[in-house]
């Protein structure tokens, strides 16, 4: 990673998607009269595994290319490590390892999102690729069918398939020895 | 619908946080006013009436501070304390009675409610301690002083007495009280100078006594005249006074003079003069003391601390952008065609680098501040400690103007109070038990600070009965945190008063309650790189010593490399470096121990702590790692040189890894971990108790 960044957000996203970051500017707007007025909710959407997942648009704080990460010592292989980011020290983990499914070597298209956890600390999710921001009405979301997923909250229909939205509460939780 | 969580914590606006730090200030200064008074009435000595004036000021701001944002319960309560200073300064409520013994406890529910307005169930109208406070004080102000009437004995028109505030009589009644001369002495000035002449007078007055008021006098030589006559209280007589002012323009008369006896004011000078004074219409005059307080406050500036964090997170990024031009430049040099352009730029950068040195000391040292507040927190607690208890104990504070980051000396009060408190409590015997053994019956307790290296120590030592270590043992075996059979060393034994939960003492006291905290002292610490060590005689006293870093904001680090990954080690816990033969390094029961220069120093690898891979074959580095008394070598592969380094804390749970401080940010290498050398060298010690 070029040591020149610029200081500004590295969306890492352009071109056709490139409105996102518009789409999330919105969902800053006093939610409660959007959702009363519309009750759409917006998730940004990405790829694990070639699957459809998404988390919450208002957690979201930015995404960002792939950077070097350092390995933290004692902790749970979901979590790789921490990476600078203007002066900030922020944890990443690791969404593939974190759902028990293989890592894999990162690639081009890997990006990690800079997600606001509840206790007002960020942390960073590595995810396969950011694809777009949806807006789904209310009850398009559906309690997560099954009820024995750790770490899917609630299903999405989007058109014939479903997105698995993040209980992010549960993945970004991580048990460290003290 | 689904309710969406707020992400981020409602945050008070910043007026709002504005106000409490301001209230903050003044409740601070209260606290230094009350501990004047309280230390003036110790030692028998008259109260200076600008304590409590300045007392009463601070209620004042409180009151407009806390009705300005509707916190009515706060504002009642300044109202009322108002009310007290109020009768304090007229003389109406007797500095030692009831009332004003409930100013202290006003200070501490105003700064406890403080706390707890982040709390938005915190109803503005106050909470229950605050209404039932008001009432108590309300009931104890109602006692009246008795006015006794001395003033019919001054030579003086009584309009000019009539003119009188009811404060500027308090404090002639004082003065008389106290068998002062009293005396008027008139000047003239010319209308357009005479503020700048009055004041040269009061302040010579002031020099020889007190002001007592300033009035206009009638009788002004010309139209473009003025005279004022300052009533004035001082030990010098009229003629002497006069010699002492040498102001050829003013007249000095004596008004009253106390009796040969000096205790019963009565009437010495005869009443000769009948000048018709004409009633002034006592106009607010201008209050030379106001403006000087105005003044003092006007040149220093209050900065919020998070500014003072967001400055020196700047100056950290511009300390990393400067190792990047350093590496720039070395680069160009290196390359035959370029030398002369890496050059120059070397030059710039040996430039840039003076400048940002001197911008980060700036910094550095505008968040530096004196123990001294944390001290008189300290002997406020010791006077409560005495009040409360019957023990007399005596409080030597030393190196109250050693100084330390204001956010270490924030996180330094309580593990302090908690210190100073254990050694009141537990260790300081009663009087009768200490002239028993031949002690002197006050005990003593004695707070030592002062700088050694990058770190300030802070010493608290007491003369009472210290610590038992057999019984202390004994317990450590009840709560089996060591076995019965162990034979341990005197320092093993001592340390375990840092174990949680244990005490050598059963009885549980309200100041320090069942005198648990010393492990809760030691985290604290750790949390600020500090350690905590102790040391005792028994029979002869306890020492605790604090040993923290100067500053956590910028550090010299020294980078090391061990299994393909780089740690940053606090420079200031580094003693040496050494490059060691593997031949040297001898075992012992299953631990590694070099020979540095006579003494064992027990060895710990770091890529073992972090389960790293370990190079074979090469040579290792040691680093000599050190907190307090402890020592630990530190076996890594490489060492990288020194960086400046700001430490940020790592964001979510993973903060709390054991040996990792935290990261910082060096240049193209991105994040480094910082290493918890407190941690490592306690870890070491552990595991070989352990093994």
């Amino acid at each position: 990673m070029s040591a020149n960044d610029a200081p500004g957000r590295d969306t890492g996203i352009t071109g056709t998607t490139g409105n996102w970051e518009q789409l999330a500017r919105s969902a800053a707007e006093p939610a409660a009269q959007r959702d009363e007025v519309l009750l759409l909710r917006e998730l940004l959407a990405f790829e694990l595994a070639g699957d459809p997942y998404a988390v919450p648009v208002e957690r979201v704080r930015e995404i960002v290319r792939l950077r070097p990460i350092t390995p933290m010592p004692r902790v749970p292989e979901a979590v790789l490590g921490v990476i600078a980011l203007r002066g900030e020290v922020i944890e990443v983990i690791d969404l593939r390892r974190r759902l028990s499914m293989p890592g894999v070597e990162p690639t081009r298209r890997s990006r990690i999102i800079v997600l606001h956890r509840e206790d007002g600390c960020v942390a960073g999710l590595l995810v396969d690729a950011v694809n777009e921001v949806l807006r789904l009405p209310e009850d398009a979301i559906a309690p997560s069918a099954q009820g024995d997923s750790e770490a899917v909250e609630a299903l999405c229909a989007r058109g014939e398939e479903f997105v698995s939205l993040i209980d992010l509460e549960k993945v970004l939780d991580v048990d460290v020895e003290r | 619908m689904a309710a969406r969580r707020s992400r981020v914590r409602s945050r008070r606006s910043k007026a709002y946080r504005e106000f409490v730090s301001e209230a903050e200030e003044v409740l601070e200064r209260m606290r230094a006013d009350l501990s004047d008074l309280a230390d003036q009435n110790d030692a028998g000595a008259e109260v200076d009436p600008e304590s409590v004036n300045s007392l009463f000021r601070s209620a004042h701001s409180l009151k407009g501070m806390a009705g300005m944002f509707g916190l009515d319960g706060l504002s009642e309560l300044s109202h009322h304390l108002e009310d007290v200073l109020d009768g304090m300064r007229l003389g109406r409520v007797a500095l030692d009675s009831p009332a004003a013994s409930l100013i202290d406890e006003a200070v501490n529910v105003f700064v406890a409610e403080l706390g707890s307005l982040d709390d938005p169930k915190t109803p503005v109208e106050g909470s229950e301690a605050v209404a039932e406070l008001i009432g108590r004080i309300d009931s104890a102000v109602r006692e009246p002083a008795a006015p006794t009437d001395a003033l019919t004995g001054l030579d003086l028109d009584p309009a000019l007495l009539r003119a009188l505030t009811e404060y500027e009589e308090h404090r002639l009644r004082e003065n008389m009280r106290r068998g002062r001369n009293i005396h008027l002495v008139e000047a003239t000035f010319e209308i357009l100078a005479f503020d700048e002449g009055l004041a040269e007078l009061s302040v010579a007055v002031r020099e020889a006594g007190e002001v007592l008021s300033t009035l206009p006098s009638p009788g002004a030589a010309g139209e473009s005249q003025i005279r004022f006559g300052l009533l004035a209280a001082s030990e010098l007589d009229t003629d002497a006074l006069r010699t002492r002012l040498d102001f050829p323009d003013a007249t000095v008369r004596g008004v009253w003079a106390p009796a040969a006896a000096g205790s019963s004011p009565a009437p010495a000078v005869e009443a000769s003069s009948d000048r018709a004074v004409a009633a002034p219409e006592a106009p607010p005059a201008a209050d030379p003391r106001e403006i000087e307080s105005l003044k003092s406050i006007s040149d220093t500036v209050r900065v919020d601390i998070r500014k003072l964090d967001e400055l020196m997170n700047l100056v950290g990024e511009l300390v990393i952008q400067r190792g990047a031009v350093n590496s720039i430049a070395r680069r160009l040099q290196a390359e035959p065609a370029t030398a002369r352009i890496g050059r120059e730029l070397e030059k710039i950068h040996k430039l840039l680098d003076r400048k940002i040195q001197g911008l980060q000391a700036g910094v550095l040292e505008v968040r530096m501040v004196p123990l001294r507040q944390v001290f008189e927190k300290l002997s406020r607690v010791a006077r409560r400690l005495r009040r409360d208890t019957d023990k007399e104990v005596r409080l030597e504070l030393r190196g109250a103007d050693t100084e330390l980051d204001k956010l270490i000396v924030e996180e330094l009060v309580d593990p302090l109070m908690h210190v100073v408190r254990n050694s009141f409590d537990h260790a300081l015997e009663p009087a009768d038990e200490r002239s028993a053994l031949g002690k002197p019956e006050v005990g003593s307790i004695r707070i030592e600070a002062f700088q050694r290296g990058n770190h300030v120590v802070i010493e608290v030592a007491d003369d009472g009965r210290g610590i038992d270590l057999e019984r202390l043992q004994e317990r450590g075996v009840e709560r089996g945190l060591v076995d019965a059979g162990d034979t341990l060393s005197r320092r093993e034994v001592l340390d375990l008063i840092f174990a949680p939960g244990l005490s050598t003492r059963d009885e549980v006291t309200e100041t320090s309650g069942r005198g648990v905290g010393m492990d809760v002292v030691k985290n604290n610490l750790t949390a600020l790189g500090g350690v905590v060590d102790v040391d005792s005689q028994e029979g002869r006293g306890t020492t605790i010593t604090l040993t923290l870093p100067i500053t956590l904001a910028i550090i010299q680090a020294l980078v090391v490399g061990v299994g393909g990954q780089r740690y940053a080690v606090p420079l200031n816990s580094v003693l040496e470096t050494m490059l060691v033969d593997t031949q040297e390094i001898q075992r012992s029961d299953g631990r590694e121990i070099l020979n540095l220069r006579g003494e064992p120093l027990l060895l710990r690898h770091l890529s073992q702590e972090f389960g790293l891979p370990e190079i074979e074959g090469a040579k290792p580095h040691v680093v000599v790692i050190g907190l307090g008394d402890a020592r630990l070598g530190l076996v890594v592969e490489r060492l990288e040189g020194q960086q400046d380094t700001v430490i940020k804390p790592v964001q979510g749970p993973v903060q709390n890894v054991r040996g990792i401080a935290g990261a910082t940010e060096l240049g193209d290498l991105g994040a480094v971990l910082v290493l918890d050398v407190a941690a490592l060298i306690e870890d070491a010690g552990r595991r070989r108790e352990a093994a």
